[in-house]
């Protein structure tokens, strides 16, 4: 029994001085007191059903996402396996780009959206499992894409 | 007295067996305990406690290994705006200055700024004698990799490097002057003749086939209803159809730029993990062992 | 004679500031500590590494180490903390600072949310005959762990078993019943389509899901009935299916979140106002 705990410990202290060189990295930035809270992070969504008062395009077009999500979406369940989903997709294409590109946008993301087979190896993910898919990747401005690889979890969209 | 003497000895003598040269003196913060201390931590990899260590050092003696030291800890916190003012701040007279000056110039390739690195090497150069130039001549030839100006020759390229790196040289050098990037417009017009056929060249199968059967069915759907007098749907399912077709000539060009951003980024990581692997070509003073 | 005198001279100067050497030290760890009392965390943790690096004695290494991990959870670094806290519990003299030192460790697993190795060390503890006298302790710190793993129940059998943590265990058992059920929300849902999410007050989501679901139903069978089969599997696959399939989904979703916002009330409650010792 001496003898097990003996190993034990010297195994212990050969995995602890591996560990004191990974763990060292917190200490490159003075810290101070945490405020760490109890509470449990609520990963859902909340939906933005902003208005923009500046552009009566714009107004229109997201009173239109506005009431599709508020009426039909919100209550059909969680559908889309992206992030962002395909309205919010087509909602920041337009704005991104203008009504036709962003359109055509919205298209090519139905059909990718269709593919059931081949999403898993070939979208990083969000932290709540949905596939990670923003429309600066699609613009056709090759400047604009930060490529991310799949196996990474994207934490800040 | 004499047996005072004895006692004295016997008792100092086991006192003073004990290997107590940790302790150089009767104060933890004495100049050399202060720098055991950071030696230390420097090489426990606790950089910023090891520099701040070091720079009490500095506060009361100038010393370039210290400085060259602080350099190093905040070249390995990532912190290389500090560490290229601690690389310059090394006088020439010191031992490390070539290799401060070599750092220094690395610096401005690790931050990403490949034409200043290449511009301040060139005019640096003249002055062989202050630079670790084997190493820096190396770093140089790489850079050709990273930008968009045409190639050396390729065996002007490779003769930069050591001859255990040449295969991988040479190989890194051929995927650069073959750089397998695709064609935007070559996809888009693919998928203007057959569906999803522009997808498929981007490498992308399951979406082409999707392309193809999404527009293939919402043409039939249209064709099927306008034939059974169903004009309001006929109209809606041609919307999708047109939509769907148009979408997805769209959809393959962008399919092809994310692809070439792919191989891309692929390419810079595979030259990024060598670079960090050979350390910039470089010699490291390892300080630990 | 002479020659002795000065030896004698020379080593009665000398003994002292050997025998001095630990007072450094002892003076060092004055300072850590005062520095870990001001709040100064990330210099305190400098000042116990710099005692351990020249503690030739040891006689410092379990204070020091502890210490250096009491600093990191403090910070919220609780991976450091438990590493430190390790190092200190293979450094313990006696049985009591053997189980601060484990204590510690859990209580660090419990603040990272890594119950299970926290519940697996408290099960280890509770077999070992050394810490029977120490059981009250190990099911106060089980309850907070099944606290911070959202098991109010559990919490509230381990709670039972301490005489003097009555309040706690009645705080967890009314936590526990306040909770909505999300299995029977998932079932009445099955049978009327809205119920549970109406259950989870969510009144207008819950009639504007089964006026869906009645109107896609409805069409369904209608088409079946009038022979329209391919209408009636595309609106029955396509929209019927997908609504009440939503609604399934959205009273499992809601009666979660209801039952997330008790238990961040609860915890809040535990973090702020409850006065008793936590994580």
């Amino acid at each position: 029994m001496n003898n097990n705990h003996f190993i034990f410990k010297i195994t212990l202290a050969f995995i602890l001085s591996f560990s004191f060189k990974t763990i060292a990295q917190t200490d490159w930035i003075k810290w101070n007191k945490a405020d760490y809270t109890y509470r449990i992070n609520n990963l859902v969504e909340k939906r933005n059903y902003s208005f923009d008062f500046n552009n009566p395009g714009r107004f229109l077009l997201k009173s239109l996402a506005n009431a599709y999500w508020f009426f039909i979406s919100d209550v059909d369940g969680d559908n889309c396996s992206f992030n962002p989903t395909c309205s919010n997709f087509f909602i920041l294409s337009v704005e991104k780009t203008n009504i036709v590109q962003g359109t055509l946008m919205f298209f090519d993301r139905f059909i990718r959206d269709m593919n059931i087979f081949g999403k898993v190896n070939h979208y990083p993910r969000v932290l709540n499992g949905h596939f990670y898919d923003p429309p600066s990747l699609y613009i056709l401005d090759s400047d604009s894409i930060n490529y991310i690889p799949p196996s990474v979890v994207v934490k800040n969209e | 007295m004499k047996n005072l003497f004895f006692i004295i000895l016997i008792f100092s003598s086991i006192i003073f067996s004990q290997e107590n040269n940790q302790l150089v003196n009767d104060n933890l913060f004495s100049l050399p305990n202060i720098k055991k201390f950071a030696d230390y931590l420097f090489c426990q990899k606790d950089y910023l406690r090891a520099a701040n260590e070091y720079e009490r050092i500095l506060n009361l003696v100038q010393n370039d290994t210290i400085e060259y030291k602080i350099a190093l800890s905040y070249l390995e916190m990532g912190n290389f705006n500090e560490a290229s003012t601690r690389f310059n701040s090394i006088t020439e007279s010191s031992s490390f200055y070539k290799s401060a000056q070599a750092q220094s110039l690395k610096l401005v390739f690790q931050i990403g700024d490949i034409v200043k690195f290449r511009s301040q090497y060139l005019y640096i150069n003249s002055n062989r004698a202050y630079l670790d130039s084997a190493g820096l001549a190396s770093l140089y030839m790489f850079s050709f990799l990273l930008t968009e100006e045409s190639l050396p020759n390729e065996d002007e390229f490779v003769n930069a490097f050591q001859i255990a790196e040449k295969n991988k040289i040479r190989n890194f050098y051929e995927w650069k002057k073959d750089f397998p990037e695709k064609s935007p417009l070559k996809a888009a017009i693919f998928s203007a003749i057959i569906p999803g056929a522009g997808k498929i060249y981007a490498d992308e199968y399951s979406d082409g086939i999707y392309a193809f059967i999404a527009t293939l069915a919402a043409g039939y759907l249209t064709y099927d209803n306008f034939k059974a007098g169903h004009d309001f749907r006929g109209w809606i399912f041609s919307g999708l159809a047109v939509g769907f077709y148009a979408g997805n000539i769209y959809g393959s060009a962008a399919a092809v730029q994310i692809y070439n951003a792919h191989i891309r980024f692929d390419f810079v990581n595979e030259l990024k993990a060598f670079l960090e692997d050979k350390n910039y070509f470089l010699q490291v003073f390892n300080f630990c062992n | 004679m002479c020659g002795y005198l000065k030896f004698i001279l020379f080593f009665s100067i000398l003994i002292p500031i050997k025998l001095f050497s630990q007072d450094i030290i002892q003076n060092q760890y004055s300072y850590a500590l005062k520095l870990y009392n001001s709040e100064q965390y990330y210099d305190a943790i400098t000042e116990f590494k710099r005692l351990l690096f020249f503690d030739r004695e040891k006689e410092y290494v379990y204070d020091a180490n502890e210490y250096i991990g009491m600093s990191y959870k403090i910070g919220g670094k609780f991976s450091e903390a438990i590493l430190y806290f390790t190092i200190a519990e293979m450094n313990t003299d006696n049985n009591e600072e053997l189980f601060n030192s484990k204590i510690e460790i859990v209580r660090a697993n419990i603040l990272r949310r890594t119950i299970s190795h926290a519940v697996a060390l408290l099960d280890t503890l509770q077999k070992d005959k050394k810490f029977t006298v120490n059981s009250g302790n190990i099911c106060y710190w089980k309850g907070w762990a099944y606290i911070f793993d959202d098991r109010w129940d559990e919490a509230a059998h381990e709670f039972s078993k301490i005489d003097s943590c009555r309040t706690l265990m009645e705080f967890c058992k009314n936590v526990e019943q306040e909770k909505y059920s999300v299995s029977f929300a998932d079932i009445i849902s099955h049978f009327f389509p809205g119920a549970g999410q109406i259950y989870a007050s969510h009144y207008f989501s819950g009639f504007l899901s089964l006026g869906w679901n009645v109107l896609w139903g409805y069409l369904t069978i209608n088409s079946f009935v009038n022979n329209r089969i391919f209408d009636g599997l595309v609106i029955g696959d396509l929209l019927w299916l997908r609504f009440y399939n939503g609604n399934l989904e959205n009273a499992v979703k809601y009666v979660k979140e209801k039952n997330l916002w008790i238990t961040n009330r609860a915890l809040d409650y535990l973090q702020f106002d409850y006065q008793g010792i936590k994580p």
